[in-house]
């Protein structure tokens, strides 16, 4: 489950279609262009002027942090969203984001410092939940819910979130990207030991993604080399993949 | 060393190729059947924060080995650390069993209420040959002189050594070769009185980049049995919370260089410039880690003829720090392959050395691990809610919670990884050396002069471990007792190349590399199936070379410096 928050769903995807602001359009490109060339001092610097004018905008914001993990600055994408945050507080996106930036941080950190970033990024995921209660909210918090280790007794929170998720994505269209919580759900079961609803879960997954890999492995595998395979993924020095931009490729589909 | 007794292969060896396949026991844990009797005691702290210390209590099970006695067989010095605790010396019968000799020798004393003993090392201060005996401790080290007589004399007062550190570490080597070995202590905390401290802010600033603890503390031999502190004159400047250094010549230059394991962060590299300083390429050479520095010892585990080196950290559940082998590139670089390689995950570890246990050419790793194994409770939670509290002042004592009867990390299985073409396998439960209790140091040493090498391992608030090496392959081996003349007597920091097979081989003398144990002096190389060495080249810290032709395998041999290179002689006492 490296792919861990992957923003996914309609609300998102209407967040990303809604019409942007056409100074921030032009800025995002002005950005994009920029950072295609490697000139990161322009291309971040727009794409703030672009987020500044359009807070809300996630593609937008997932830009900016895959320009800032190509340039190792992450401390700057943790002040620029502290910022944001601060002075749009009702933004759940924002707070998302704001969340992402830490996620971003943790394989560069040290373990404790991990520790400090995980939980940090935890709390804009609550923020972003208890504003707007969300597929992707849920989702989100409950992939980071997964990555604490046992002992601290996170996992039934992050399986409690992604059922919710799984909920809500039971009810509408089916989304490419709905993949994930079947996978995520799974592995938190793992991790909570009900590995009969694990199973469950991952075939439910299977008939909606036949032949998917990640799903089928997981079924295929059994004892020590699954829990394996699950931990795995969620080790802190690995880079878990924020970028949002499967869902333009959703949302354009 | 006095000349009487051979020691040539044991007879009963039925010399066939090593058969890395047999699943006969390789080892026999003979602690008590040898004599060896002691458990250790942690040190209970009377003072404000006695509840908060508890956890760091749990040192002081250490472990050093040489022959103190010249009669050909290893004896084994280890420390207590309670207050009314003795420690032990045992000497070797030279039957694999041992008598606790401490009292008569004169240096059981180590701990009272204002000092600890936390490690020990055996050096020739005085270069008379006999080695000498250090008592390392959180207050004031003891070092005591061997009168050659069985009996030991403090010379502390003095000899320059009696200064106030809370140290847990020394080693000794020549690193301006001089002939005399200097020395060097590592210090957990900083020299604040811990067993009465005036202030509660004494614990470590920061978990990853902590600069508060007691660091590296250098004294030079002054070559007539005192010695003069020249940490900052020789360029050694770290005040970290040192857990362990080690030496090695990085370089291949002839000149020791240093390793520095810091607990709370980032480890130190030194390299020796040959003109009695050291430069700090740490940036450089092995970049900075915010780790848990544990151990370190050195060790070409991949046989390219460059020493590589293996530090300890905390690998959990809750803690994924990988333990660093260092890859010596041979370029003043090295890179971490321990994953790649297999010896990442090693628990919350302690002490690792390099041993080739099976004999097999291969230098093996064997690793301590384990903090705190008591009650079911975990005090992991408590220690990340302090963590996670806003602006919370971790050099505050006040702030770190009480662990009371709270495990964390405790009841590990301890490691031994076994070499195979550089590639390690986990293998401790084979061999009956996967025991839970809260492994600390390794002595690793031949003390039947059997060829195969043995290990001793130190146990926080328990019992030691002696496994006796019994590997029934028949692998070829040959020993080396070094004797400097020019150089140190002890010859520390002298390599040995074996070349054989094809393949050339690389060990060296070091003065004590390894969490809370010294190991063998002697310079023990395992050949496999090998059965005929071509040569053997001595390169002394000195810089004098000698290269020596065919000596035969499965023997004991001396080598002292300077002697002609027609032919070794095989070693007696």
């Amino acid at each position: 489950m490296k792919k861990l928050l992957f923003a996914v769903i309609a609300c998102v995807i209407s967040a990303y279609t809604a019409v942007a602001s056409p100074l921030a359009d032009t800025e995002f490109r002005q950005a994009m262009a920029a950072i295609q060339a490697n000139d990161f001092v322009t291309g971040l610097h727009m794409l703030e002027l672009a987020i500044g004018d359009d807070p809300d905008n996630l593609r937008y914001a997932s830009e900016y942090r895959q320009a800032i993990i190509r340039n190792k600055d992450f401390d700057r994408s943790v002040d620029f969203f502290g910022k944001m945050v601060a002075s749009h507080p009702a933004s759940a996106n924002l707070h998302l984001n704001y969340g992402f930036a830490y996620v971003d941080k943790i394989p560069v950190a040290g373990s404790i410092t991990q520790v400090l970033l995980a939980n940090t990024a935890l709390g804009e995921f609550s923020k972003a939940v208890d504003l707007q209660p969300s597929w992707l909210a849920y989702y989100t918090r409950g992939a980071a819910y997964l990555f604490w280790p046992k002992i601290f007794g996170r996992a039934p929170l992050g399986v409690a979130d992604l059922e919710k998720a799984l909920q809500m994505q039971r009810t509408g269209p089916r989304r490419p990207y709905y993949l994930h919580v079947y996978v995520a759900l799974g592995d938190g079961y793992c991790k909570t030991e009900e590995l009969d609803k694990a199973r469950a879960i991952w075939q439910e997954g299977l008939r909606q993604f036949p032949g998917n890999q990640q799903l089928k492995s997981r079924l295929s595998m059994q004892g020590d080399e699954l829990v394996k395979l699950i931990e795995n993924n969620f080790d802190p020095n690995k880079r878990v993949d924020t970028d949002l931009r499967e869902i333009w490729s959703a949302g354009q589909s | 060393m006095a000349i009487v007794t051979m020691f040539v292969a044991i007879s009963t060896y039925v010399q066939t190729s090593a058969t890395a396949d047999d699943r006969r026991a390789w080892f026999e844990d003979v602690t008590h059947k040898a004599g060896i009797l002691y458990r250790h005691h942690p040190r209970q702290f009377n003072n404000p924060y006695a509840a908060i210390m508890q956890g760091y209590a749990r040192l002081g099970s250490a472990v050093a080995v040489a022959d103190y006695d010249g009669d050909g067989f290893e004896d084994i010095f280890v420390t207590d650390s309670c207050a009314t605790c003795k420690n032990h010396l045992y000497r070797n019968n030279g039957n694999f069993t041992f008598t606790d000799v401490a009292e008569q020798a004169g240096v059981a004393a180590g701990n009272d209420d204002e000092n600890a003993s936390t490690a020990a090392l055996w050096f020739d201060f005085n270069n008379d040959g006999k080695p000498d005996l250090l008592v390392v401790r959180f207050g004031r080290s003891i070092l005591y002189e061997n009168l050659g007589n069985g009996k030991f004399r403090d010379v502390t007062a003095g000899s320059g050594l009696d200064r106030y550190m809370n140290a847990i570490k020394a080693i000794a080597f020549d690193y301006d070769n001089d002939g005399y070995p200097d020395l060097f202590f590592g210090s957990y905390f900083q020299p604040v009185n811990v067993f009465h401290p005036a202030t509660s802010r004494f614990f470590p600033e920061s978990f990853e980049n902590a600069n508060n603890g007691g660091g590296v503390t250098v004294f030079h031999n002054n070559r007539n049995g005192t010695f003069t502190e020249v940490t900052d004159r020789v360029g050694i400047r770290t005040t970290g919370w040192t857990l362990d250094m080690g030496h090695g010549d990085a370089n291949n230059d002839g000149l020791e260089d240093l390793y520095v394991a810091n607990d709370f962060g980032t480890d130190r590299f030194y390299i020796n410039n040959g003109d009695g300083t050291f430069t700090d390429k740490t940036a450089t050479a092995i970049g900075f880690d915010t780790k848990k520095g544990m151990n370190v010892d050195w060790g070409d585990y991949n046989n390219d003829g460059l020493l590589d080196i293996y530090v300890t950290n905390v690998y959990d559940d809750y803690m994924k720090e990988c333990a660093m082998l260092w890859q010596n590139l041979g370029d003043g670089t090295f890179t971490d392959v321990s994953s790649q390689v297999g010896t990442c995950d090693t628990g919350w570890g302690w002490g690792a050395k390099f041993v080739d246990y099976d004999n097999d050419g291969w230098l093996d790793l064997y690793v301590m691990n384990g903090w705190v194994s008591a009650g079911k409770d975990n005090y992991v939670p408590d220690i990340f809610a302090m963590i996670l509290r806003p602006n919370v002042d971790l050099t505050d004592a006040r702030n770190w919670p009480p662990i009371g009867n709270k495990s964390m990390s405790g009841y590990q299985r301890k490691r031994l990884f076994h070499n195979v073409d550089g590639v390690f396998k986990e293998e401790a439960g084979r061999y009956g050396l996967d025991s839970l209790k809260d492994g600390r140091g390794i002595a690793v040493a031949d003390f039947d002069n059997d060829g195969r090498l043995d290990l001793f391992v130190t146990n926080a608030d328990d019992e030691p471990n002696l496994y006796r090496n019994i590997l029934p392959t028949g692998a070829h081996w040959v020993t080396f007792v070094l004797e400097g003349t020019k150089s140190n007597r002890f010859a520390v920091g002298a390599q040995v190349r074996l070349t054989a097979g094809g393949r050339t081989y690389l060990q060296y003398v070091n003065g004590g590399n390894g969490f809370a144990a010294q190991s063998t002096m002697r310079v023990h190389f395992g050949l496999g199936a090998l059965a005929r060495i071509d040569s053997i080249e001595v390169r002394w810290p000195s810089g004098l070379r000698q290269t020596f032709t065919g000596p035969e395998v499965d023997h004991f041999y001396k080598i002292v410096e300077g002697q002609p290179s027609s032919s070794l002689p095989l070693w007696r006492q």
